[in-house]
C-alpha cells in the first residue's frame, strides 16, 4: 500500500479547466486516504511543473503519483520519466485522462464532466495505492540468427548480420541458393543477370566463417522464445556420397541418360536426373533425383562409389536468439483456361517468358515456330476486385516492360502489345515505360469488367479486346505468343511457416508486420522478424531494403547480449495453481507451459514470450494467475474509487453561461457566430454583406452561416434577386 | 472489329511522322486545338488510330484535312509525341492513298525517286529544245500550248479520278447515305473554302499566316490565268503586262517569306520540313521569279540571246505541272476544300 501519494490535476491551459472544475476537484481530493498533496497546475507537462513535481516527491517523500491530464498516449512516458528522475519507480505512476474523456466530449455538460473527472482521478489514486515497484525483465540472448530463405533478401541480411558479429544460420529449401532471381537474365533497372548477383552474394557468404548455409533444408520445429529459440531443421539428402571425388560425380552426371522435366525452365527443356539448376548454380554440388533413378539398378551399381540412394533426411537442432523470415513469394499460377493458359500452347506466364528469353540466344522460337508478335496481358491474378488477390504486385508492370525492351534489344522485328489496366512503373522505372512506348510498343487499356479474350486461330493466337482509349473500340490482335503478366502470391507453404513461428497471416496470405509504417519488419512474436516479399509484393530493391532493415533491428536487439522487456506480464501464484491447463489453452503466444514444482504441476509463464495481453487471467478457476499492474487489488480498488460519492461544489457561473437560442443548446457559440449575430442585429443580410461588414473571408462566412442555418440559429428570408444570394436573419 | 497493325507505324514514319508512339492519350492536344469539335475530334483520336494502325478508320477520316497545323498540339504535348506533325504526315499518306497512280506515295517516301523524276523532266525539256534546234519562238509557242494541255490532262487523268477515290473512301465505302440535293447544296461550302481557306481563321495563331496564304493562292491563280489565258509572254497590252508583273512580284516575295520561315524554323509547323514541303514553296518561288525575269527579258529584247532563261522557266513550269501539281503538295488545295465539302454533306441535315 502506498500511503504518500501526490496528485496533480492539469488545466491544460483551459482545454480542461474551461469545463472541468479542476480547482474544486483538487481541494476535494486533499482529504482522500493516502493523499499527501493535491494541486491543480496550468500545464502539468511544462518543464517548470516537472521540476516542481520532482522537488515535491523528494520533499514530501512521495511513494506514488497520479497526474490527471491528457491521454497516456501523449504524456505517459513524460511523467514516468519525471518519477524516475525523482528516484521513484515508474510503475508507481498512474495517468488519468480527463481531457479526451471528460472536458472535450462533455463540454456541453460541465457539471457532469467535473463529477466524472473527479471519479476517474479518485479511481487512479486508489489504483496507485496498490501499485508495486516493478523492474524491467532482463533476458539473456544468444547472438545467433536463423535466416529462413536464401533468396536475395535472405542472403543480403545474412551477410550484414554476420559482418556485425552474429552467428548466422541461413537455410534454403531448394538445393541451390538465389531463389527467383536466378531465373531472369535481365533484371530491371540495372540490366544485370540474376545469376551474377547470386554468385557475388554467395562468394561474400563464403568469406564469412560465422555463416552456416544449409540447402535442401526446411524448418521442422520451433520452440523457445526471444533470445533462445530452439529450432529443428530438416535437411534433405542430395544422394551424393560426401566422400566421393568430384570427377566421379562428374562422370556419373555425364553417364546419366535418364531425363526429367527441367523445373527450373518450367518444363520447356529436359534435364538429367543428376543435375544442377544451371551450370553455375551454387553451392557447386550436384543433386540426384532419386525418384527418377531408383529403378536404374545397373547405372547405380556402376556409380555406387558416388551415388547413395539410401541417404535419409537429417534433423539438426540449432539455437538462435532471433529469427529472420525471408521466404519470399510464389508467382501466381494461372488457372487452366485463364486467358487460354494451358488450353493453348502459346500462352505462357511472364516468368516463363523470361526463361524462354534466356534459352533463346539469337532467335525467339517457341514450339518450333518463330515468335514475332507478343501480346502481354497485365494484372493476371492480381487486382481482382472480386477475386482472391485484391492487391497490386508492384513489380509486374516494370518487369513486363523490361522484358519487352529486352525482346526488342535481343531479337529483330518483335512487335509487342501491352494489354494493361493501369501502368504502374513508379519512380525511376517510368523511364522504361517511356522507352518502350517510344520504341513502338502498342499499349491498349482494358477494364477488369471486359477482359481480353484469347482465341486460337489457324496459325496464331487471336486476342479480342475493347480499347478504353478509343471509346471501347473492339480490336483484334494477332499474336504468336501471349504472355500473362502474373503477380506475386504468398508462398504455398507460408501457412506452415506461419504456424511454426506463430507469425500472423493477413487476408492476402502474406505475413503481417505489426505496423506497416512504424514497425514494418517486426512481427507480434518478439524476436521474429520478416523481410522481403514474404510480407507482400516487393521488387528486389524493396525486398533487400526491408530485409536489411530487419537485420539492423535484429542486431540492435542482440548486440548487448541481454534484452530488457516491459514488466507488465502474467504471474502465477504457485500455491493457488492446480494446473488445469486452461490458461495455456487460451494463450495465443504459447507463453504458458506446465512445469513441476515440488510435488505438484503448475503453470509457468515464459517472461520472454508473454505480452501481458491478460487473456489467461479471467479463465483461471482458482484465480492463480494475474497480470502485473493489473492485479485484482488494483482493478477492484479503481472500481470502488469510482463508485464513491463525489461531493463537489461546482462553479455556478458555468451553467448560467449556457446560451439557449432557439433549439440549439450550447455553452458558448464560437466568437465568429457571436460576431455574425451581432452584425445581423435583427436585420436580414446576405453572406457577402456579412463578409464585408466583418471583414472576414467570404468562404469562411459561408461555411459558418450554413452551419448556423443547419442548427436553426439563423433562417433564410427571401433572396437578393439581383445578386442571387439568400438573406439570412436570426431565428425568432 | 478492327485489326491492330503495328506495321502502319513504320509506314507512316516514312511520311514524316515521328515519336507519336509515345502518346499516352491524355488528350491535351485535342483540348488545346481550336478547330477540334464534337463532330470531328482530333488529333488525339487519329494519334490513337495511328498507334494501333487502324488503316481503314484513317483512310475514311477527313479529319487530317480539317487541321491547319498551327502546332499548338505539338508544343503542349507532355510526351513530345508531335501530334501536329502526325496530322501533316497523315495528309501526305492520304494524298498517296487517293492517288491511283501510286506515284504520289513513291515521291513522298523515296527522295531518290523524286530527284530522279525532276532530273528526268529537266532532261526532257532540254531534249525537246534540242529537237527544235533551240528556236526561241517555237519553244515559247510550245510552252504556252503546254500550259493549257497540262492543266486539262492533269485534271482529267489524275486529279478528278483521285477526288473520286477520296469520295469513295470517305463517303461510299463507309456507306454514308447522302441525298443528291445535299451534294448540290454543299457546293457553296466547297468554293468558299477553296478560294478563302476561311477555316484557318479558326486557328489560334497569328492571322497573318492566313492572309499571306490567301494572297499567295489568289496571286498564283491569277498569274496562272494571266499567262495561260491572257498570254502574258505574248501580249502587247500594257495592262496585262503590268498585271503580270504585279502578280509575279507579289507571288515570289511572299513565297520567299515562306521559304525563309522553313529555313529559320520559326514556327512549330516549320520545324520538320519534308522534301515535298521544300519543293512546293521553292518551285512556286522559282516559277514566279523566272516568269518575272522572262517578261523583263522580253521587254528588253534580251530573250532571243538568252534562251537559257526561258528554258529554265519552262523546266520549272513542267516539273511543277507534271510532278508537284498531280502528285505533290499542290493537291492539298483540292483535298482540303473537298474535305470541308464532304464534312458538310456528311452531317445529317
Amino acid at each position: 500500500m502506498k500511503e504518500r501519494i501526490g496528485v496533480y490535476i492539469c488545466h491544460c491551459g483551459g482545454n480542461i479547466s474551461d469545463y472541468v472544475d479542476v480547482e474544486e476537484i483538487g481541494k476535494m481530493l486533499k482529504t482522500d486516504d493516502g493523499v499527501v498533496i493535491s494541486k491543480d497546475v496550468m500545464f502539468a507537462c511544462a518543464d517548470s511543473n516537472q521540476k516542481d513535481m520532482i522537488s515535491d516527491i523528494k520533499e514530501y517523500k512521495l511513494d506514488a503519483i497520479v497526474v490527471a491530464s491528457c491521454s497516456p498516449k501523449l504524456h505517459l512516458h513524460t511523467f514516468k520519466n519525471v518519477a524516475e528522475r525523482a528516484g521513484l519507480n515508474p510503475t508507481n505512476y498512474v495517468q488519468v485522462n480527463i481531457r479526451e474523456q471528460c472536458s472535450w466530449p462533455h463540454s456541453d455538460k460541465p457539471r457532469e464532466a467535473s463529477v466524472k473527472a473527479a471519479g476517474l482521478i479518485r479511481a487512479g489514486i486508489k489504483r496507485v495505492a496498490y501499485s508495486e515497484s516493478l523492474d524491467n525483465i532482463e533476458i539473456n540472448v544468444k547472438k545467433a540468427v536463423l535466416v529462413v530463405g536464401a533468396g536475395v533478401s535472405g542472403m543480403k541480411a545474412a551477410i550484414d548480420l554476420a559482418r556485425l558479429g552474429n552467428e548466422v544460420y541461413l537455410i534454403e529449401t531448394d538445393y541451390f541458393v538465389g531463389g527467383h532471381i536466378t531465373q531472369t537474365e535481365n533484371l530491371f533497372t540495372t540490366g544485370q543477370n540474376g545469376k551474377e548477383i547470386v554468385s557475388r552474394l554467395y562468394a561474400e557468404i563464403k568469406s564469412y566463417n560465422n555463416i552456416t548455409l544449409f540447402t535442401g533444408t526446411s524448418v521442422e520445429k520451433v520452440s523457445g522464445s526471444l533470445g533462445n529459440f530452439a529450432i529443428d531443421i530438416r535437411i534433405k539428402p542430395r544422394y551424393i556420397n560426401g566422400k566421393a571425388d568430384l570427377q566421379a560425380v562428374q562422370n556419373a552426371m555425364n553417364d546419366c541418360t535418364v531425363l526429367v522435366n527441367d523445373d527450373f525452365n518450367f518444363g520447356f527443356t529436359k534435364r538429367k536426373a543428376i543435375y544442377k539448376n544451371y551450370p553455375e548454380a551454387l553451392p557447386d554440388v550436384t543433386v540426384v533425383n532419386a525418384e527418377a533413378l531408383k529403378n536404374e539398378k545397373e547405372f547405380l551399381a556402376k556409380h555406387a562409389s558416388c551415388l547413395d540412394l539410401t541417404q535419409q533426411d537429417e534433423i539438426l537442432s540449432l539455437t538462435a536468439g532471433s529469427v529472420l523470415v525471408t521466404t519470399g513469394f510464389d508467382s501466381y499460377q494461372p488457372k487452366e483456361g485463364e486467358y487460354g493458359y494451358k488450353t493453348f500452347s502459346n500462352v505462357v506466364t511472364l516468368p516463363e517468358l523470361n526463361r524462354l528469353i534466356e534459352l533463346n540466344p539469337d532467335k525467339l522460337i517457341f514450339n518450333n515456330k518463330p515468335v514475332k508478335k507478343i501480346a502481354f496481358i497485365y494484372c493476371v491474378g492480381n487486382r481482382q476486385t472480386k477475386g482472391e488477390n485484391k492487391y497490386c504486385s508492384r513489380q509486374c508492370c516494370s518487369s513486363a516492360i523490361n522484358s519487352s525492351l529486352q525482346l526488342a534489344d535481343k531479337y529483330k522485328g518483335i512487335n509487342a502489345y501491352h494489354l494493361f489496366r493501369d501502368i504502374r512503373t513508379y519512380g525511376k522505372q517510368e523511364l522504361m515505360y517511356e522507352k518502350s512506348s517510344k520504341q513502338g510498343d502498342i499499349y491498349i487499356r482494358f477494364d477488369e469488367k471486359e477482359p481480353p479474350v484469347v482465341e486460337q486461330n489457324e496459325k496464331t493466337l487471336n486476342i479480342k479486346v475493347k480499347d478504353y482509349l478509343t471509346s471501347k473500340k473492339e480490336l483484334e490482335i494477332e499474336a504468336d505468343l501471349v504472355v500473362l503478366v502474373t503477380g506475386m502470391v504468398a508462398r504455398e507453404d507460408s501457412k506452415q511457416i506461419s504456424e511454426k513461428f506463430k507469425i500472423p497471416i493477413g487476408t492476402d496470405k502474406f505475413f503481417n508486420e505489426i505496423h506497416p509504417k512504424l514497425k514494418p519488419v517486426e512481427t507480434v512474436i518478439k524476436g521474429v522478424y520478416i523481410g522481403g516479399s514474404c510480407q507482400g509484393p516487393k521488387n528486389i530493391s524493396e525486398s533487400v531494403q526491408s530485409s536489411l532493415s530487419a537485420a539492423s533491428k535484429i542486431n540492435a536487439l542482440l548486440k548487448g547480449g541481454t534484452v530488457s522487456l516491459d514488466p507488465v506480464i502474467a504471474r502465477v501464484n504457485n500455491d493457488a495453481c492446480v494446473w488445469c491447463g486452461k490458461c495455456a489453452e487460451v494463450c495465443e503466444y504459447t507463453a504458458i507451459k506446465e512445469i513441476e514444482s515440488g510435488d505438484k504441476h503448475i503453470a509457468a509463464v515464459n517472461k520472454a514470450i508473454c505480452t501481458g495481453c491478460g487473456i489467461c487471467a479471467p479463465v483461471c478457476p482458482t484465480n492463480a494467475i494475474e497480470i502485473a499492474q493489473f492485479t485484482d487489488n488494483e482493478i477492484e480498488s479503481m472500481i470502488d474509487g469510482f463508485m464513491e460519492k463525489i461531493d463537489l461544489k461546482v462553479r455556478e457561473k458555468e451553467s448560467e453561461s449556457t446560451e439557449e437560442v432557439s433549439g440549439v443548446k450550447m455553452k458558448e457559440y464560437p466568437q465568429l457566430w457571436k460576431n455574425i449575430l451581432e452584425t445581423m442585429n435583427g436585420n436580414k443580410l446576405t453572406i457577402p454583406e456579412i463578409s464585408e461588414k466583418l471583414e472576414v473571408d467570404k468562404d469562411i462566412i459561408t461555411y459558418h452561416v450554413m452551419t448556423m442555418h443547419k442548427y436553426n440559429v439563423v433562417v433564410t428570408e427571401g433572396m437578393d434577386k439581383k445578386e442571387l444570394y439568400y438573406y439570412y436573419k436570426l431565428k425568432n | 472489329m478492327a485489326k491492330v497493325n503495328p506495321e502502319f507505324a513504320t509506314e507512316i514514319k516514312k511520311y514524316g511522322a515521328h515519336d507519336f508512339n509515345a502518346c499516352f492519350n491524355c488528350g491535351n492536344c485535342t483540348a488545346t486545338c481550336s478547330l477540334s469539335d464534337n463532330n470531328s475530334s482530333f488529333p488525339r483520336k487519329l494519334v490513337r488510330y495511328s498507334v494501333l494502325g487502324l488503316e481503314s478508320e484513317i483512310e475514311a477520316s477527313i479529319d487530317p484535312w480539317l487541321c491547319y497545323y498551327c502546332g499548338e498540339c505539338s508544343t503542349t504535348c507532355p510526351r513530345e509525341a508531335s501530334p501536329g506533325e502526325l496530322m501533316m504526315s497523315l495528309r501526305r499518306w492520304l494524298t498517296a492513298k487517293y492517288d491511283w497512280t501510286g506515284l504520289s506515295g513513291l515521291m513522298y517516301k523515296y527522295l531518290p525517286f523524286t530527284i530522279f523524276a525532276f532530273l528526268a523532266t529537266a532532261l526532257a525539256v532540254i531534249l525537246f529544245a534540242f529537237s527544235k534546234s533551240f528556236e526561241v519562238d517555237t519553244i515559247m509557242h510550245f510552252g504556252h500550248q503546254f500550259e493549257m494541255w497540262a492543266i486539262i490532262i492533269v485534271f482529267t487523268a489524275i486529279l478528278i479520278p483521285n477526288l473520286a477515290r477520296m469520295w469513295w473512301f470517305v463517303i461510299l465505302k463507309p456507306k454514308i447515305k447522302v441525298k443528291f440535293l445535299t451534294y448540290v447544296k454543299g457546293m457553296q461550302e466547297l468554293f468558299t473554302h477553296m478560294f478563302t481557306q476561311k477555316r484557318t481563321l479558326g486557328c489560334d495563331d497569328s492571322q497573318s499566316r492566313w492572309l499571306i496564304h490567301l494572297i499567295i493562292v489568289l496571286g498564283y491563280l491569277s498569274l496562272l490565268f494571266t499567262t495561260v489565258v491572257l498570254d502574258w509572254f505574248g501580249t502587247n497590252s500594257l495592262f496585262i503586262i503590268l498585271l503580270g508583273y504585279a502578280e509575279s512580284i507579289v507571288l515570289f516575295t511572299l513565297t520567299f517569306i515562306f521559304v525563309r520561315g522553313r529555313i529559320k524554323k520559326n514556327k512549330e509547323l516549320n520545324k520538320f520540313s519534308q522534301p515535298s514541303d521544300w519543293l512546293f514553296v521553292i518551285w512556286l518561288f522559282l516559277m514566279a521569279f523566272s516568269a518575272f525575269l522572262v517578261r523583263i527579258f522580253i521587254d528588253l529584247d534580251f530573250i532571243e540571246t538568252n534562251l537559257w532563261l526561258y528554258l529554265f522557266h519552262l523546266t520549272v513550269l513542267v516539273q511543277w505541272a507534271v510532278l508537284i501539281v498531280p502528285f505533290g503538295k499542290w493537291t492539298h488545295f483540292l483535298y482540303r476544300s473537298f474535305a470541308m465539302y464532304f464534312e458538310k454533306i456528311k452531317q445529317p441535315a
